[in-house]
Order: C-alpha cells, then structure tokens, then sequence
C-alpha cells in the first residue's frame, strides 16, 4: 500500500510538473469529446424538445376528413372507440381578408381547438366571442387590435359558413399543427396562405365539421420506431372505420332529408287549408264592414245638407243685425254732435252778453277819462303862457349886466398897461439906483423905498379890480345858463301840451266808434238767442228717437245670437260624423290592403314550399356516397419536415468528429511516448526496485487517463449543452420559436468516456508497452539520441545547396519525426479545413440570395393584381405603368404540385405573357444560355432537378387545385435558389386544359436613378394593386434570415482555434523539452534571442503551411459534403468559396501559430543554459 | 597593462526561495594571453560558477571580471548572448552536438553566426576528422564527437576557449588526445585556454593552475614544470 502512495505522489507531482502537457491531453480530449457529443446530442435534443412541445399540446395522431363532413355523433362514436384519448371535430376555410388598409390577405381559419392540437398563446388573450380571433404569431403584418374583414371576392360558401364577417384580433399564437414557416398554398388570392388565424368554433354559421381530428391513448416519443409501429397497427382498422362511420353519416343524412321532406309536405298541406279559412273570414268581415260605411254615408250627407241651409238663414239675420247697427250707430253719432252744437252755441251766447257788458262799462270809463283830459289841458296852457313872460323879463336883466361888466373891463385892461409902463420905468431908475446904493443920500433911498411901494400898492388895487370883473361875469355866465335851461324847459311844456290835445281827440273819435259796435253786438245777440232755443227743442226729439230704435236691435241681437249657438252644435255634431265616418274607412282599407298582402303571401309561401320540396327531392336524390382520408402525422409539413431537418445536423455530426478523436489519439500518443521516454530512466528504477509492470504502467495510465476522464467531463458538459443551442438558434428561422432543454444521454456519455479512455490509455499502453519490455539495466542507460538522418531534398543538390543552413537544419528536423509530422498536418489541416468550411458555409448560404436576386432574378419589383383581371390591364393602370417603370410584363404565377412516383410537391408555375429576357435571367448552372420553352415545354429550377430526380427530355405532371393534370416536356435546367419555379408559354394551359391564365402578377423594372421606393408606392396605390413587392428587400430578409448562421461560424471558428493550440502548443512543447540541451547549446554559442526561436519555430511554421494546404484541399471537400447535406425546403443554396474565405482561413491559421510561437517564445527565454552542462539523462 | 583575464572580488550568490546559496565568496585571479589555464577543484567547489560567468552564461553578484580588457560583469542579456557569440568558445563535458547535423554541420553551426570564422572544413581537418566530416553524431565516437566539440569552438575564432571537463565523458586514452588536442592548439594558434576539471592531474599540463576551495581561490600559480600530455597519468 505504501508503494502505491509513494506511486501516486510522484503521478500528481508530474502532473504539477508538467501541467502543460496534461492539460494538452486534457484539453484535447474536451474537444474532441465536446464537438462530439455536442454535434451527436443536437438531433436528439431537438427532436426532444419538439416531441416534449407536441406531446403537451397533444398532437394529433390522425385526421379524418370525409367529403360529406362530420357531425357531432360521428366524434362521439369515434371517442367511443377504446384506444382513442381524444377525438374533436374541427372547421377550416381559406378565407380571403382585407385589412384596414384594404389589403388582401389570404389566411386559413382554424377553428379552436379544445384538447387537440393545442395553441401556444403568445400575446393578448384568447377570443372571447364570435368577432375575435388570434393569429399566427410569424405573420407580423398584422398585429392585436387590428381588425380584419372577409373579403367580397371570397366564394359564397366560403363567405357564407362565417356567421360574422369582421374580427378583431386579440393575441397572437403558435401552433403545433404548423411547426415550420410553412403555411400551405391555396386555391384564393395569390396562392399562397400568409397565416393562420383561431377564432371560436361558434364563428362558423356550420351545421357539420369539415375534419376530425383524434389522439390516442399513447406518448411515444415523435419519429420513434415505436410509434411508427403502433400508428402501422391502427391503420387498416382506421380505414374501415371513417368509411363506415362517413357512411352511416350518408344514410343519416338521406333518412333525415326524406322524413324532413314528408314532415314538410303535411305542414305544406296544414298550413294551405288553414291559411285559406283564414283568408275566408277576413273576406267577410270586410263586406260588412263596406256596407255599414255606406249607410254612414247617407246619413252624413243629410246632416250636411241641413246644416248648409241653417247656414244661411244665420248668416242673413247677421246682414240684418249688422246694419241696423250701422244706423243706430249713425243716428248716435248725430245726436251726439247736435248736442256739441248747441251746448256750443249756449257757451257763445253767454260770452256775447258778457263781453257786451264790458263794452258798456268801458265806454263809459272812456267818457269820463275824455272829460278830465280836456280840464288837465287848458290848465297847462295857462301855465306855460306866464312863464314865457317870466323868461323874457330874466333876459332883459341880464343882457344889461353884461353890458356893464365889459366896459368895467376894457377900462382895467387900460389901467394895467399904464402900471405896466411905470413898473418898467421903476425898475430901470431901481437897477441904477441899485448900482450905487451906498454912495446914494439917505433920501434918495427912502424916495426909492416910497416910490416902490406905491407901485406895489397900485399893482394890488389893479388885481383886485380885475378880479371883481372876472367874478361878475362869471355870475352872468351862470345867470345865462340858468335861463337857457328854463326856456328849454318851456319848449318842451309847449310840445307836450300840443301833443295832449292830439291824443284827446284821437280818444274823442275812437269813444265814438266803440260806441257804435256796441249797439250793433247787442242787436245779434238778441236773434241768436232765439236760434238757440229752436234747436235745443230739435235734439230733444231725435234723442227720443234713437232710445227706441236701440232698443228693438237688442232684441234682434239676442234672437241671433241663440240661433248661431244652435247651428254650432249642428256642425260639431256634423263633424263628429264625418270624422268616425273616414276612421271607419281607413280601417276598412286597411283592413282591405291586409287582406290582399296576406293573399300574396300566402300565395307566395306556398309556391317556396313547393320549390322547396322539390329542391329537397332533388338535393336527397343529389347526395353521394361519401370519399374518406385518413390522414397520418407524416401529411403535417411541419412535422415531416422537422424529421428531415433535424437529420441534418446527424449527418455532419457522423464526419466532423473522427477528425477529432483522430488528433486527440495522435496528441495523447505522442504526448505519453514522449513522457515514458523521459521518464525511461525512472521506469528502470522502479523496475530494478521491484515493482511490477502493472503498478508502473498504472502511473501512466494514470496521468493519461485522468486527464482524458476530466477532458470528457468538461468537453461532454460544454459540447452537450453549447451545441444544441446554437444549431437551434439558426433553426430558428424556419422553425417557430421553441426551447430546446438539455438533454442527458447516459449511452453517449459512457460512448464518449469510452471512446476518451481509448485514446489515452490505450495510447499510453503502447507506449509504455515498449519500454517496459526492456531490461531494468538498459532503460538506465540513457537511450541514444535518435539518429540525424538525411532527408529526401538533399538528394536534389540544386535545391539543397541553395537552402540557408539553418532551414536545412529545420527541414531535417520536421522529417526526423513522423508522428509528429503527421499529428501536426492532421492537427492543423483540419484546423484550417474547418475554418474553409465555416466560411463557406457563409458565402454558400449568405450569397445566394445576392445571387438570386443580383444575377438571376433581374427585375427591380413584382406587383400582385387583384383577381380577375382576366388578359388586360386597365388603362389607368397601364398608363401609371409606363409613367412609373421603365418597362414591365405581365405574369400569370402560380402553385400547381409537381407529381412524381415518390411524393407529390408544390411548385411555382410562372407564364409570362412576353420576352422575359429582363427580368429574370435562364441560364444553367454551367452559365449557358437558356432558349425559353416552347408550347407544352418547360424549364425548371436546378433545385428541382437536383431534389426531385428531374432531368431535361423528361415528362413531367403538373396538377393545379382542381385536380386537373398538364404535361410537359423539360427542355432546360436553369440556374436558381428561392423557390421552385417552373417556367412555361400561357397556350400550354389552353392547349392541354384549354382555359385561359389570367393576368396575376406583374414583373418590372424601374428606369435607372428612380427612387424605387417611391415609384413601387405609387404603384401599390392603384385599386388593381394588391401588393408590391421590391426583390431587394426579399433580398435583404433573407441575408438577415441566414444571419443567424453566424454563430454555427462562429462555433467552427472556435473549435478551429481550440483545435489548432492544442495541437501546435502540445507539439512545440514536445519538441522543446526533448531538445532543451540542443536548444541550451544552441544559446550558449551565442545565437540571439531571435534567432534561437526561429531555430526551433520555424519548424512549426513549415509544419502550418503543410498543414494548411491540405486543410484547404480537405476543406474544399468538407465544405461540399456539409452543403450536400443541408437541405432547405425551396431554397437551394450557391455552393461556393469566396477567395476572400481561403484568405480568412489561412490567416486564422497562421495567427492562431503566430500567437502559440509567441507563447514558447516565452518559454524558450527561460530554459536555462546550464542546461547545457548537463548530462543526458 | 591589466591581465588578459582578470577576476578581482568577484563573488556571486544565488537565490532559492529564501535560502542563499554562497557560490563564490570572493575569487580573484587573472589568466594571461595565449596561456593554458587550468581551473580545478572539487565538486561544489565553485568552479562550474566561475566558469558560467568567464562563459557570459551568467551574471555575477559583486566584483568584476574582464576578458581582454572588457568587463563581463555587467552586461545585459543582449550583450552577454554578443559576448558569448564573438569572444567565447565552448567545450562541454557532453559534447552537446546537435544530433541533426552532420560533423561539418555542427561546426557550420557555429561558425556562420561569427564575424571571422575560419573555414570549418580546415578546423575539422586540423582536428584530424577530415573523413568523417559528414557523418552524424551519432555516427562518430565519443572522441570524435568532443573534436567535432572543439572544432565548431574554435572555427568561432574566439579569444577564449573555454572546457568543461572535456574528458568527463571519454576514456582515458582519448581523453589524453583530447587534452593534446587543445594544448597543441594553445601552443600552435596561441589561443587562451581554459580547462576546468576536478581532476589534480591535469594541472601538470598547465601554464597556470588556479585552485579553487569553497567559493574562494586557494591557490594561483604559473607552472614550473609544464609536463606534456602524453606522460601525464590519472
């Protein structure tokens, strides 16, 4: 036991020790082991995981459809049978709908199913009621909410087995009954089925199901044996069941029809007899009622008559009334104003007596005043007369004053110049005197003094006088005034007195006058006054008068009025009459026109019946026997299909991984011989120690078979989990979206560990085989170094010589071993293989559609035209065509099955009514030129050829929807991937089936700069236009579809890269430990850092460049094998390598060497020179 | 004017996880041109170090050390490999020939990397293999092989040959032609010639004798007595 510690402990020392040798074989090992398992688990789990979804969504087992269809009693005799688990009738129809936008849309309407066939609700909710639906959850032009509506142009069956005619959609769902993007073709519209749509069977206006569909008792698993076993069972059973079951429906529905039509004859017979009773009696009372009216007519007329008469009695006694009105009015009217006359006439004579009383007492008063004035007058004359005599006396007085007073005055002037002269002379004696004042005698002075005072004196008596002068005549002056005034005043005393006389006798005269009109005033009065009285005797009688006459029209006025009441009454009741009267009419017309329609009707019904009965003779008579199908899992496209696709994957996983058990067996063989050669001396040891071959040997089986133990683990678990998902993911895009859940195949597993063990231990165990035979003594002895050898070159000297030295070194070193030579080769070759492959893969898948829709099919656009458009298209329509393209031509496209021994298949019939030279181009694979078919001729796709067997000079049979059947001849095999098409003249038609093709589809091309966008848009507006379709979009959708392909690249890529360090690193790293003293020596001789690496890399870049031309050849081949393998329903892929893919493919290669060149570049730096020192050991 | 080889307190240490290792604790000594050197002493002694740094195989602690006037003790990988290139030839115990190459090969090898080779086929035939240049290694005896050895040394045309132990691997009789070999080709080419050995005999043949003891140079003298190779006895 303790043996076998020490063992152990040196195997995980080792293993410590030299880890990147381990983990080479461990590594290697994953990979082969992960691409493995991982491309052998992916069928599997896909099938798994569709199985799992059909399973729980209880995928039907058959589907039975009989011609006359299925009632409720047939599902429940099916249900009755003991191995069924479920049976369900069903309704379907290919329905044409319109969209919002007026859009056709063709979808097939399922009915929804309740326990069978179960849908997967994506969004929104399941239908609630008649008007809702879910649809199919890959057809993305319509979305929840928007609603849709049963087209006009559907067939009125089609039409007529819905009970409604609009739909609202509310969710979205998949569905197990269409796995794949498949819809199926049709009959309607373009021929193609856009989706599917559930709505809730009591949408249908049905009375049967169209199919049945029936699950048994059983959960096996998809495609297995098994099932396939169990369903070969049931078959002939199935068989004569529907028949049976389909013809007890037929006898039900005669028997049913017939007793129907009896029970409806004795209804038909009933409801005769009962109806014309009724329609009897009717008569009658209408007679009755006729008559009665007619009376009724008599008696009004009567009524009216007098009433007419009564009328115009009433209407002359209203004359009368009125004008005696009138007068007694009009006599008022007089008596009224003759009594305003005479109270006018007694107000005027009062006023004439007063005012001749006034006139009295105002002449009177006028006498009195005359005589006053006349006494006043003459005693103002008397007056003015002394004063005049006064006035002349004052004037005298005065003129004598005046007369005094100017003498008085002339003498002072006189006196004033003589004082004037003595002055004078005073003052010249004074000046003098003056001039000798004091020289004069005291007497002279006083002369002086006297003589000038008498001056002075003389002087003041002058002033005086004079001022008495003055003050007199002032008085005078004021005198005078005075008795201007007085006499002014006399003047004016005279005037007025003569002025006073004047208006007295104007006053005597105007007295006299007045006095005369008085006289005259009274004497009218008087006779007026008389007039007066006469008249107000007059008005006295009239009014006596008209108070009679008043009366008596009172009188009349009541006896009118009450026969005016009375006539009224008549005439209500007159009218009352009348109106029951026309009451009585309408009824009765009524009831006349009742009476009539009710005879039509009658008349009517009874021939409907009649017909109707016959009609149903007819129809029981009519029903046929009815045709049953049963219908198998294998006529689902999506089920049958899936099988076929998943073997895809089966297929390339039978290829690809031999490639890596391969490297992996050549890896862990060189790996552990080179180990138990390095390990020679401590075999020996051991050896000589005692141990046995067995526990020696179980070191290495050890180190060997670990690593292949963990490797497997890691690869299983990886490659099983990885694989699947990313092969599913570009499954996706024809798949409906699905999980594939991982999945543990136990069998694999131990196959894998198996086939891992084989390669390591079983390597191992050759090895060691070798070196454990020899003696304990000589595997002490170091084992001599293999020999250098000359290699074949060097035979051809011109070659050799020219060679560096060192690349002899290296071409020498590569042939010395042929193990690892080959392991590289194989290692790096399929490295480089399967990066060729991944990428072509790409360009084959990813271009086709290029190549379609770039080289092939030519045309810019496709147009849909409404049907029944027949051979010519309307002239808006042609002019909106020449305006918007450049050129274009109409096709009739579509679906008719290909019918060949082994299957029948859907293709794409295209007739072109015109040179199609531009629009699609027929050329063969080869690139030939293609002639296009004459009549009963055709030219198909490469696909079909290659799919179905067809080649040219073979007749093929075409058959359309209504079974009917064309054959032609196939002169040419054309060149092209999306779809099947099938290309022949539209007379092929008339000639074999004579009906003529009618215009569907339009193909054309746009002039050159036109924003094709914009001119396809004005296209899709016109009302023929159902939709135009742009190849470069149907070019782009499928570039993107195919995307997805990226990650199986991207997976090659990986396992390439993975492939080729483990196989590069582990070789390197065997070389540089075998050759460490080599390579020591080599440094301490002083080659450079640079040069040591090439030394012994560039053995690994000769080894890449082998390996990768024969990874390209191997690719090349691969990659044909892969495609051969890829199968996709009407797409045929362009097998090709783009330059640019060898080009990516070495590059990888050459980097993925560089960056292990790079790694023991590292590596070499550090082995130590002292190395070099060292003995062999 | 210094020595043609000097070494002046050269001391070197290597570093185990945390253990040091004294390999040469102070080791002074100088070789003069053209001489026959010979370095002995016992295993663990120190020689080997002494050798890996006069080789340019590695580094030194402290101290120096020159060739020719150049000091090693410095020099960077870069330099070190140049040094290796140009200055230095090598003898191994094991012969360390690639076993790839043929005779003529091997000594091309090393040749075509220097700056003044001489002509390998000459060196080959001086060292008496002129038939079996184009044989393998594998192909010739253990002398031969140490020749082939010694010729692609010298077709480097260095300023120093350096030997280590060149008769470890071989038996005594063509371990002394070996050992002929190279003093015929210092006396001959007036080559430096170093020969490290544990073997005491040997240093009778030596212009110098360098003894080494625990990482330290016991004893450096010129030989009074040079004896010829052939009446040498181990």
């Amino acid at each position: 036991m303790i043996k076998m510690k020490m063992l152990q402990k040196t195997t995980f020392r080792e293993i410590r020790g030299t880890f990147g040798r381990f983990f080479a074989i461990l590594a290697i090992i994953a990979l082969g082991v992960g691409f493995f398992t991982g491309v052998r688990i992916t069928t599997p789990a896909m099938v798994h995981a569709v199985n799992t979804f059909l399973q729980g969504k209880q995928f039907y087992d058959y589907r039975l459809v009989s011609t006359l269809g299925w009632e409720e009693e047939d599902v429940e005799a099916f249900q009755q049978q003991e191995d069924v688990r479920y049976a369900e009738g069903a309704n379907t129809a290919d329905v044409l709908f319109l969209d919002e936008e007026e859009n056709e849309i063709v979808l097939k309407v399922h009915s929804l199913p309740e326990n069978i066939n179960q849908i997967q609700l994506e969004e929104g909710r399941m239908p609630e009621n008649a008007q809702e639906c879910l649809i199919d959850a890959a057809y993305t032009e319509l979305s929840i909410g928007d609603k849709i509506s049963i087209s006009e142009m559907n067939e009125e069956d089609t039409t007529e087995s819905f009970k409604e005619k609009n739909f609202t959609i509310v969710g979205t769902a998949y569905t197990s009954y269409y796995l794949n993007y498949e819809r199926g073709t049709t009959s309607i519209g373009t021929g193609n089925i856009d989706g599917y749509l559930y709505v809730l069977e009591e949408s249908f206006d049905l009375e049967y199901y169209s199919e049945i569909f029936i699950r048994f008792n059983q959960d096996e698993e998809i495609y297995s044996e098994a099932y396939k076993e169990y369903m070969n069972q049931k078959l002939n059973f199935w068989e004569n069941l529907t028949q049976e079951q389909a013809e007890k429906r037929y006898t039900r529905l005669v028997n049913d029809a017939e007793t129907e039509l009896q029970d409806g004859k004795e209804e038909l017979s009933d409801k005769r007899k009962d109806g014309e009773k009724e329609l009897a009696d009717a008569k009658q009372e209408l007679d009755d009622a006729e008559k009665e009216l007619a009376d009724g007519q008599t008696e009004l007329d009567d009524a009216q008559k007098q009433l007419t008469d009564a009328k115009t009695e009433l209407d002359d006694g209203e004359k009368e009334l009125s004008d005696a009105k009138q007068e007694l009015d009009d006599a008022e009217q007089e008596l009224n104003d003759a009594k305003t006359e005479l109270d006018n006439g007694n107000i005027e004579l009062e006023n004439a007596r007063q005012q001749l009383e006034d006139s009295e007492q105002q002449l009177t008063e006028a006498k009195a005043q005359l005589d006053s004035g006349w006494e006043e007058w003459n005693t103002s004359q008397q007056q003015l007369q002394a004063g005049q005599q006064q006035l002349q006396v004052g004037q005298n007085q005065l003129d004598t004053a005046k007369q005094q007073l100017t003498q008085t005055k002339t003498e002072l002037n006189a006196q004033e110049i003589l004082l004037n002269q003595k002055q004078a002379e005073f003052a010249q004696q004074s000046e003098q005197l003056l001039a000798m004042w004091e020289y004069l005698p005291e007497e002279q002075k006083q002369a002086y003094q006297a003589g000038k005072a008498e001056l002075e004196s003389a002087q003041t008596q002058l002033e005086t006088a004079k001022a008495q002068v003055s003050d007199g005549m002032q008085e005078i002056q004021a005198q005078q005034a005075e008795l201007d005034q007085k006499k002014q005043e006399l003047e004016a005393g005279l005037t007025a007195l003569a002025e006073g006389k004047a208006k007295l006798e104007a006053g005597q005269a105007e007295y006299e006058a007045g006095l005369q009109q008085y006289e005259e005033g009274k004497e009218a009065y008087e006779s007026a006054l008389i007039e007066y009285n006469a008249g107000k005797k007059a008005y006295q009688d009239g009014l006596q008068e008209f108070e009679d006459g008043k009366k008596s029209y009172e009188e009349g006025l009541q006896e009118y009025q009450e026969g005016k009441q009375e006539y009224e009454d008549g005439l209500k009741d007159y009218q009352d009459g009348l109106a029951e009267y026309e009451d009585g009419e309408k009824k009765y017309q009524d009831g006349k026109k009742e009476y009539q329609d009710g005879l039509q009707e009658f008349e009517e019904k009874i021939s409907d019946a009649e017909q109707e009965i016959s009609d149903a003779e007819k129809e029981i008579s009519e029903i046929e026997k009815p045709d049953t199908y049963v219908l198998d899992r294998e006529t689902n496209i999506g089920y049958a299909c899936f099988e076929s696709d998943s073997e895809i994957v089966e297929q390339v996983a039978k290829v690809f991984p031999i490639f890596f058990i391969l490297v992996a067996a050549l890896v862990c063989m060189t790996t552990m011989s080179r180990m138990v050669e390095e390990q020679r001396t401590q075999i020996g040891t051991l050896k000589a120690l005692g141990y046995s071959e067995i526990s020696i040997m179980g070191k290495f089986t050890f180190y060997s078979g670990s690593a292949a133990v963990i490797g497997c683990i890691l690869g299983y678990a990886v490659g099983t989990a990885l694989f699947p998902q990313v092969i599913w993911m570009s499954y996706q895009l024809m798949y409906m979206p699905m999980n594939v859940e991982y999945l543990f195949d136990g069998k694999l597993a131990l196959l894998s560990l198996g086939a891992a063990l084989l390669c390591s231990v079983g390597t191992t165990w050759i090895s060691c085989r070798y070196e454990l035979a020899e003696t304990s003594a000589s595997l002490m002895r170091p084992k001599a170094p293999k020999a250098g050898k000359r290699v074949i070159f060097e035979y051809f000297p011109f070659f050799w010589n020219r060679l560096k030295f060192l690349h002899k070194v290296s071409i020498r070193n590569i042939f010395r071993y042929k193990g690892r030579f080959f392991m590289m080769v194989i290692g790096i070759g399929g490295c480089t293989a399967l990066l060729l492959t991944g990428f072509g893969l790409k360009d084959s898948v990813a271009g086709f559609a290029d190549v379609q829709y770039g080289e092939i099919q030519v045309a810019d656009a496709e147009a849909s035209l409404k049907s029944g458009m027949g051979t010519e298209l309307p002239e808006n329509l042609k002019t909106l065509l020449s305006e918007q393209t450049e050129e274009y031509i109409p096709l009739h496209q579509s679906s008719w099955d290909l019918v060949t021994k082994e299957k029948v298949k859907s293709m794409t019939v295209m007739m072109p009514f015109g040179e199609m030279n531009h629009y699609m181009n027929f050329r063969t694979p080869d690139g030939e030129e293609l002639a296009f078919p004459e009549v009963n001729e055709a030219i198909i796709s490469n696909s079909i050829s290659e799919r179905f067997g067809v080649n040219i000079g073979d007749e093929i049979t075409l058959r359309n929807e209504d079974m009917q059947e064309m054959h032609v001849n196939v002169t040419g095999i054309f060149e092209n991937h999306v779809y099947y098409y099938i290309f022949i003249q539209p007379e092929t038609v008339k000639a074999q089936l004579n009906e003529t093709p009618e215009y569907n589809t339009i193909y054309m091309n746009f002039p050159e700069n036109a924003d094709i966008y914009q001119n396809s848009a004005e296209i899709a507006k016109n009302e023929k236009i159902t939709l135009v379709t742009l190849f470069q979009d149907s070019a782009k959708r499928l570039d993107k579809m195919m995307e997805s392909l990226n990650y199986i690249v991207l997976l090659v890529i990986v396992c390439a890269a993975g492939l080729a360090f483990i196989v590069l690193y582990n070789l390197t790293n065997i070389n540089i430990t075998e050759r460490i003293r080599e390579i020591a020596t080599i440094k301490v001789l002083g080659f450079f850092r640079k040069e040591t690496s090439a030394y012994v890399l560039r053995e690994n870049v000769t080894l890449t460049a082998i390996g990768i031309i024969a990874g390209l050849i191997l690719g090349i081949f691969l990659h044909r094998f892969v495609m051969s393998q890829i199968i996709v329903d009407m797409v045929s892929f362009k097998v090709r390598i783009l330059p640019m893919s060898f080009l990516y493919s070495i590059a990888l290669t050459f980097l993925f060497n560089f960056m292990v060149n790079l790694f023991m570049e590292v590596k070499l730096e550090k082995i130590n020179m002292a190395e070099s020192l060292k003995s062999v050991d | 004017m210094s020595a043609y080889v000097e070494f002046q307190h050269v001391r070197k240490i290597y570093h185990t996880g945390e253990v040091e290792i004294v390999a040469l604790q102070d080791v002074n000594f100088e070789i003069e041109k053209g001489e026959f050197c010979v370095i002995v002493g016992a295993s663990g002694a120190g020689k080997t170090t002494i050798l890996n740094i006069l080789g340019g195989m590695d580094t030194l602690t402290s101290g120096s050390a020159k060739l020719d006037g150049t000091e090693i003790s410095f020099l960077n990988k870069k330099q070190l490999t140049a040094y290796r290139r140009y200055d230095v030839g090598f003898v191994f115990q094991f012969y360390n020939l690639v076993q790839n190459l043929t005779a003529l090969e091997n000594v091309e090898l090393a040749a075509q990397i220097c700056r003044n080779p001489l002509n390998a086929a000459e060196v080959l035939e001086q060292v008496g293999l002129k038939d079996r240049m184009k044989n393998f290694p594998a192909q010739l005896s253990g002398g031969e092989q140490q020749r082939v050895a010694i010729a692609r040394a010298l077709a480097k045309n260095p300023k120093l040959l350096l030997c280590d132990e060149p008769t470890g691997a071989l038996d005594y009789n063509t371990g002394k032609a070996v050992l002929k070999l190279l003093q015929d080709t210092c006396r001959n080419t007036g080559m430096t010639v170093v020969v490290i050995t544990h073997n005491q005999a040997l240093a009778a043949m030596a212009d110098r004798i360098i003894t080494v003891r625990n990482g330290m140079v016991e004893d450096m003298r010129l030989n009074e007595h040079i004896v010829d190779v052939a009446d040498i006895e181990w």
